[in-house]
């Protein structure tokens, strides 16, 4: 097994920090947490399999491993749910892995000012099924919302698909106890107060250590949102006999000003193309189904039947086509279901092969889309044409704004990859398809990522470019909070803050 | 008794309903087994096994849509309204 062995004693100081049964160095623990679903280079698995895999359970454990890894100078690798799309809980240098699964409890639930403190080990489901007892949820809602975790959220700075209405993760985590690289245990928010949404007191730490992809702390607490579990969903789907109209549409839904409004999704014609082939809400359609929007609203009934009626009116008057609410509400209801489902994609013959899914998203700017769709969609023609091992599972773009869904959209080429066929050449070719798809989006003045994160390979290269001089502040304060750079080290070319000092 | 007949069980011949896909149920596609010969081969399931998997996923999409919302609105009844309005 290719793992860098541990210094001697290093298990036995795990053990005594986390206890004999939260500490693992066998096989199956640490081979299962060398990936997570983003493009991963199987046939160099053994690259990333970390020596010791750790469940702590308090964040003086937490601390305390931190210390001995900076004390021992061995790299840590957070773990949450490990549902990412990029790879911020990959080990890139093997060390220990800190697994927070096991910091899964609600610790308080607040009514008077509407918050709920959790371990960051909670996932989302499980979390809602404990708050629709007093009426609330906490509206944080992912494509991997059965299986993603809280603390893995605030690790990407995550997205949701009803933010639109209620607000991404940055907007819903409140606060959070983080333990800094050196092992220091603090709490950022807005300002000092735990459960204080708004201070204009000192720095903004929160949104420094949100989206971190690991390498600036580990999250052992965090206080959240609580909303009003809302009494009415409503879910629209249009279809349209091109892409333009389509688009056109989706502009003017997404400014509609309907408070209820959660999100406005567009259908590119790949992306119907490729439904056509397997899922029942899209073999019976006609040919002239070139493009599909969805709309989803949440609230209050009454608001959200007002609401609904003016959205229904502008879809019809641009144009759209009702598909029924069977298909509108079994496909709306169906939109966690790339985490639950095995992928089948089709080689250049039209063969069935497995294929995983892995969505390459950016933040595009609402103009933008038609020009950028067409670039991504060439550069994922080109890697099939070459490799019998791609497929282009069309594209989707949601409106990506929070409280206010118009002007950017997160936009996703998605691409079936036949990961059991990677070898040396066809990963090199993939790495680079990643960052002509990031340049495409930083040419159309969009950012790389609007929830996965940036820092895999191909698509890192071109942070700096996309950041500019913030990027050196990035590395400044990396090397400031991380002197050994033992936190998740060589994510998103931090090497260089050390290589430079 | 236990068990079944496997020759009840056994679903009925496909019809084509477009070039990669077929049907043996009212409403339940299949991917044309031409296209599972070489990477990935068809298995053979009874017909109990075809309806618990229909059934399993409307039971998933219904408790999904209780586990946001106490009611869901429906478009079409929206849109009668809508045209009766004007």
């Amino acid at each position: 097994m290719a793992t860098i062995a541990l210094l001697d004693g290093v298990v036995d100081e795990l053990t005594a920090i986390c206890g004999p049964d939260h500490v693992f160095t066998g096989r199956s623990a640490v081979f299962n947490r060398a990936r997570v679903p983003a493009p991963f280079p199987a046939h160099h698995w053994e690259d990333h399999i970390p020596s010791a895999v750790v469940l702590p359970t308090s964040a003086e454990q937490v601390s305390e491993v931190v210390k001995l890894a900076n004390r021992h100078g061995i790299p840590v690798v957070p773990r949450a749910g490990a549902t990412g799309l990029t790879d911020g809980a990959v080990p890139l240098r093997h060390g220990i892995v800190v697994d927070i699964k096991l910091m899964n409890e609600i610790l308080e639930l607040d009514h008077e000012n509407r918050t709920v403190t959790v371990g960051p080990g909670i996932n989302m489901l499980k979390l809602n099924e404990e708050l629709r007892k007093h009426g609330y949820i906490y509206p944080d809602d992912p494509a991997s919302y059965p299986c993603s975790l809280v603390g893995g959220r605030i690790g990407t700075s995550g997205w949701s698909l009803i933010g639109g209405r209620y607000g991404h993760t940055r907007d819903l985590v409140i606060s959070f106890e983080i333990v800094l690289p050196t092992g220091e245990i603090i709490r950022v928010g807005d300002g000092g107060g735990a459960k204080v949404r708004k201070s204009s007191s000192g720095y903004q730490l929160k949104h420094l250590f949100m989206g971190h992809q690991g390498t600036l702390g580990i999250v052992t607490e965090a206080t959240l949102e609580l909303v009003n579990r809302p009494e009415a969903e409503f879910s629209i789907f249009f279809s349209y006999d091109n892409y333009m109209d389509a688009w056109q549409a989706t502009g003017d839904l997404a400014r509609s000003g309907v408070a209820t409004l959660a999100g406005v999704v567009l259908f590119d014609e790949e992306k119907v193309r490729y439904l056509r082939r397997d899922d029942e809400a899209y073999i019976p359609q006609p040919d002239s189904v070139k493009a599909v929007i969805a709309c989803a609203a949440y609230g209050n009934a009454d608001e959200v039947r007002v609401g609904a009626k003016r959205l229904l009116r502008m879809a019809k008057a641009s144009g759209g086509a009702y598909m029924g609410d069977e298909i509108a509400q079994g496909d709306w209801a169906s939109r966690h279901d790339r985490y639950a489902t095995p992928q089948h994609g089709r080689t250049r013959d039209g063969q069935v092969a497995l294929m995983s899914w892995h969505c390459e998203d950016a933040s595009i700017p609402y103009p933008e889309l038609p020009a950028v769709r067409e670039k991504w969609h060439a550069i994922a023609d080109s890697l099939r044409e070459r490799f019998d091992m791609f497929d282009d599972w069309g594209m989707f773009a949601y409106t990506n704004g929070a409280f206010k869904p118009w002007g950017d959209y997160l936009a996703e080429v998605d691409i079936g990859i036949w990961e059991m066929n990677w070898d040396d050449q066809s990963w090199a070719a993939w790495v680079d398809a990643k960052r002509d798809l990031a340049r495409v989006s930083i040419e159309h003045g969009g950012s790389i990522s609007a929830c996965h994160g940036s820092c895999r390979a191909g698509e890192v290269d071109l942070v700096p470019t996309e950041l500019g001089g913030g990027y050196e502040v990035m590395k400044t304060i990396k090397r400031s909070l991380d002197p050994n750079n033992v936190m998740n080290p060589g994510k998103y070319l931090l090497d260089q803050a050390y290589e430079e000092a | 008794m236990f068990g079944f007949r496997l020759s009840a069980e056994r679903p009925p011949e496909a019809h084509r309903v477009t070039d990669v896909v077929v049907s043996r149920f009212e409403h339940i596609y299949e991917i044309d087994p031409a296209l599972m010969t070489e990477h990935v081969h068809q298995q053979n399931i009874p017909n109990w096994e075809f309806n618990r998997i229909v059934e399993n996923r409307w039971e998933h999409l219904a408790w999904m849509h209780a586990h946001f919302a106490d009611t869901k609105l429906s478009g079409e009844e929206l849109l009668a309204e809508i045209e009766a309005e004007r």
